[in-house]
């Protein structure tokens, strides 16, 4: 992989980015497969935003259900940065166009209380560095046209991260069932999509395990304050202008959004 | 005998033999108030071998799988006391044709019900409130059908499994659960998937109840609707739903 495939694949997705107009996928340049690759193309990117005086707010995971892990052809999850600027509040709407190709997650969150820098990092000291959990909704989006992705575009494209709403009410994780607590998310008030913590790698704490291990090993460590969005606990779910997307998470709490009608 | 007769006949025995038939609805099929016929004659025969109602389970209570069946309502099956499994207990493969195991939830009938109730009645006529296996199984061949097809075959209730008992106010409208085969989990879903909230189901009970003439009595046990897909079962298989907050129920499968 030369590093001019890597920086044509960045500027093709860049290009996505500034224009809205999504993008041919980039597997062409860096290989459908090629992992590596791609969190390069990911990293070229992230460092220009930073250049430009975007924030770092934390991490998403994604491809935490096996289900699209397998469709993928891959056996483990993958990663992509939120930036500040990515948040959206809970009950406010989202401007029409703002993310392409728009689709919706219920996640649970976790707010980081201290520096995760250990690539060994073991189960017992990820607990004791949780401040909370929320309930939380990733509005995931493409750059690449008709979702047509393979592994490696979705890694390159920032793992298809698109906004983040957060609940309001921090819960500490002993307060909820992490593993079993149950999902429904709500569009216009019909349940369209259900599920649990188990969907997520099993638990969600074990999906965000594997991400402070990850970041760590990539030099990229969660920081005190980070924010993870930990996987799908159901079927992710497409939105249209107009829609009204409401998610509940069991003992943890609800969180909503509105995407702008045209 | 008349026509619906024989129809009862030949789906009772069907499930009584454990041997597919073909769809009714190849040759004749039917509407939902003949679907409906013919199960309750097919239950009448059961009843008359000896079996006792148990009470009543609800089916599609997926809108999705409403649209699917090109029904606009839920559908509902009797149970009876020769389909009650013991929490943990044992089944044979060769006592159905192609079972599939459900989690579900349960509720335990307190008073009489009949006829359109708030939710708030409904939840004041239980004794309690369950995490539940919901066994089913086609009696047609390739567990395929129509909705007349499905209500002449008892909405495919084969069998249920009931775990522990839990407070009428227990929260279920939202309960995560993992549906496992041998530990290994199949199915991850949650109670909302049952019309949104498990609750209504009960209240849809109550209603189709009085549809058919009949009522929910006390004893009786509605079971409210799938909250994930079925998983299909083979010998040797053990399956346990766990639910949030309300524990584990299972069953073993053996040849």
């Amino acid at each position: 992989m030369t590093d001019g495939h890597i920086a044509a694949a960045a500027g093709r997705l860049w290009q996505a980015w500034e224009t809205g107009v999504p993008a041919a996928p980039v597997r062409d340049l860096i290989g459908a497969g090629d992992v590596a690759a791609a969190y390069r193309v990911q990293e070229t990117n992230t460092r220009r935003w930073e250049a430009q005086g975007r924030r770092i707010a934390g991490r998403k995971i994604g491809l935490t259900a096996r289900a699209v892990q397998r469709q993928l052809g891959v056996d483990q999850p993958d990663y992509g940065i939120l930036f500040a600027d990515c948040e959206v509040p809970s009950g406010e709407e989202v401007a029409a166009g703002r993310v392409l190709q728009p689709k919706v997650e219920a996640e649970v969150a976790f707010v980081i209380a201290a520096p995760l820098t250990r690539s060994d990092l073991t189960m017992v000291e990820l607990l004791g560095a949780i401040a909370y959990a929320l309930p939380a909704i990733e509005v995931v989006g493409s750059r690449i046209a008709n979702w047509d992705i393979r592994i490696a575009d979705t890694i390159a494209d920032n793992a298809s991260s698109g906004l983040h709403v957060l609940g309001q009410a921090p819960r500490p994780i002993a307060d909820f069932d992490v593993g079993l607590c149950g999902m429904v998310m709500l569009r216009n008030g019909e349940p369209i999509s259900t599920g649990a913590g188990a969907a997520c790698l099993g638990s969600p704490l074990n999906a965000t395990l594997w991400l402070a291990r990850t970041m760590a090993a990539a030099g990229r460590p969660l920081a005190a304050g980070d924010v993870v969005l930990s996987g799908a606990l159901g079927p992710m779910v497409a939105v249209a202008p107009g829609d009204v997307v409401e998610a509940r998470i069991n003992r943890l709490g609800a969180v909503s959004v509105g995407f702008a009608a045209g | 005998m008349t026509e619906l007769e024989r129809l009862a006949e030949t789906i009772d025995e069907a499930a009584r033999r454990a041997r597919p038939v073909p769809q009714f609805s190849i040759t004749r099929p039917l509407s939902v108030a003949e679907g409906y016929a013919v199960q309750t004659l097919a239950i009448g025969r059961r009843l008359g071998r000896g079996d006792r109602r148990a009470g009543l389970k609800m089916g599609f209570t997926s809108r999705a799988k409403q649209v699917q069946m090109g029904l606009r309502d839920l559908i509902c099956g009797r149970l009876t006391d020769g389909m009650r499994i013991a929490d943990n207990g044992t089944i044979a493969l060769t006592d159905y044709i192609h079972p599939r195991a459900e989690p579900e939830i349960a509720y335990l009938v307190r008073e009489r019900m009949a006829g359109h109730l708030s939710a708030l009645e409904a939840m004041n006529a239980i004794a309690g409130v369950a995490p539940a296996i919901e066994i089913i199984d086609s009696r047609y061949a390739d567990f395929r059908f129509d909705a007349g097809d499905v209500l002449a075959d008892n909405t495919s209730a084969a069998g249920f499994v009931v775990g522990r008992w839990h407070a009428p106010a227990t929260d279920v409208a939202n309960l995560g659960l993992v549906l496992a085969i041998n530990g290994r989990a199949r199915e991850v879903g949650s109670t909302a998937a049952i019309l949104g909230d498990p609750a209504r189901a009960l209240v849809a009970a109550a209603r189709m109840a009085a549809e058919l003439g009949e009522a929910l009595l006390p004893g009786d046990i509605v079971l409210a609707g799938a909250a994930t897909a079925a998983v299909e079962l083979a010998a040797g298989d053990h399956v346990e739903a766990r639910f949030e907050t309300l524990g584990s129920v299972g069953v073993r499968v053996r040849a």
